[in-house]
């Protein structure tokens, strides 16, 4: 890559680390985000010292005293999730993303990286439908570290559908992203493409009869890698789809 | 790696393993500053303590999110708060009266109670060297810089705030951001 070419790079990463990117500029950036900064040592030191700078910035301001009454509330939010903490359940987790993607208009899909409300809102009134029809199964994606919190898949006999939701799931490694895998007896296929968590959330809709399979994987994966078999390295989550109730 | 830094890990560290009082201590710490900022970019009170109130949840929740391979503790944190006061600020666009927020560093009549919080003297000298490198840039630099990271203004919505192109928006910002980064980091 010419010099010309990494400093109209360095001007969209500059961008990038002040969230001041939108339309195509932005998703430029993603694009190369995924595609050449990895692979590129000196896009990665400038990406890493703008977004230094940039975390530097927020301290210009003078401080001001939060409202007192933010910590105690905190401190009983607390008491609340550390009951539930890294142990998702369906009506937990589902309940959870219902309630960011509803908030942040923000979903991921498999397909394509939408950012538009109008496009969540319907993803969204999709997930709840399936979960309220007769049949609807539902299983939880385990961290295999248990350092993570789970993602809960939605399916059903006939719908020939599959949701997999999650929140606060964490950013992968730089340079790698997640993929889903399906397994039947112990052999797993990657299934679409990878995908990158987006403020923490994950919602994949998949249009095919998961009935085949009996265990699904989401691993982190080097972008650009020819998988040929699901990596154990990185957060990895986990679930079996026999006895899915 | 400063003392304060080496603290925030091992504040962190605690965190992991749910020590409340790790997490208080990092409240105490960054809940100043993370209101600030939040106060500075959404210009509310209401929405600032959201996204103050949400992002020290969502540290609680996964603390794991921080790698501190990726830089200081602080900086991740604060980089957390104010990702979330843009969505929040872009999410209220249409309900916010830009001309009532502060258009500088300084804070507003009676906002600034910094006298009255404890501040590690770290965080003290850090900020002076920050509000002087902001200084050192020419205007222009650091108009796009303060509009796109204190108000939380796309590039596209600068250069028709300022009535310039997009491109020299972008070309101002790059200049700026290289001259900040020299600064901060004493890089040549």
């Amino acid at each position: 890559m010419v010099n010309g070419e990494h400093e109209r790079i360095e001007e969209l990463l500059a961008g990038y680390a002040l969230l001041a990117l939108s339309g195509e500029d932005a998703i430029e950036a993603d694009r190369l985000l995924s595609e050449h900064v990895p692979s590129c040592p000196m896009c990665r030191d400038t990406l890493a010292g703008f977004q230094s700078v940039a975390g530097e910035l927020a301290l210009a301001p003078s401080p001001v005293a939060p409202p007192e009454l933010m910590l105690p509330r905190l401190r009983r939010q607390l008491e609340h999730v550390s009951g539930r903490r890294r142990r998702a359940t369906l009506v937990a987790a589902a309940a959870g993303v219902i309630a960011l993607v509803t908030l942040s208009g923000l979903s991921m899909s498999l397909a394509s990286r939408a950012s538009k409300a109008e496009h969540a809102k319907v993803q969204l009134s999709d997930f709840v439908g399936t979960l309220q029809q007769p049949g609807a199964s539902s299983v939880s994606l385990t961290s295999m570290d248990r350092s993570s919190p789970g993602m809960v898949e939605v399916s059903g006999p006939g719908f020939e559908r599959m949701y997999i939701v999650g929140r606060d799931v964490p950013e992968p490694a730089p340079g790698h992203a997640y993929q889903l895998w399906l397994g039947s007896g112990g052999t797993f296929v990657p299934v679409g493409d990878m995908f990158l968590p987006e403020d923490g959330l994950v919602y994949i809709r998949l249009t095919f009869d998961p009935r085949p399979y009996d265990e699904i994987l989401i691993t982190e994966e080097a972008i650009g890698s020819r998988m040929s078999a699901p990596s154990r390295d990185g957060h990895v989550w986990h679930a079996s789809l026999t006895g899915a109730a | 790696m400063h003392e304060e830094d080496r603290l925030d890990l091992e504040l962190h560290r605690r965190l992991g393993s749910g020590d409340r009082a790790a997490f208080e201590d990092l409240y105490r710490r960054y809940a100043p500053p993370a209101y600030a900022l939040a106060l500075r970019v959404t210009g509310q009170d209401a929405l600032a303590q959201e996204v103050v109130h949400d992002s020290f949840l969502a540290l609680w929740r996964t603390p794991e999110a921080y790698d501190a391979a990726r830089g200081p503790f602080r900086t991740f944190f604060l980089s957390l708060v104010h990702h979330r006061a843009v969505d929040a600020v872009r999410r209220e666009e249409r309900l916010r009266k830009r001309a009532e927020r502060a258009s500088n560093l300084e804070p507003r009549t009676g906002e600034d109670v910094a006298d009255e919080i404890v501040e590690d003297a770290y965080l003290v000298e850090r900020r002076r060297e920050i509000r002087e490198a902001l200084q050192t840039l020419p205007p222009d630099q650091r108009r796009v810089v303060e509009l796109a990271y204190f108000g939380g203004y796309t590039q596209a919505r600068i250069a028709e705030e300022l009535g310039i192109p997009v491109g020299t928006v972008k070309t101002r910002t790059l200049a700026a951001m290289r001259k900040l980064r020299r600064a901060l980091y004493r890089e040549d």
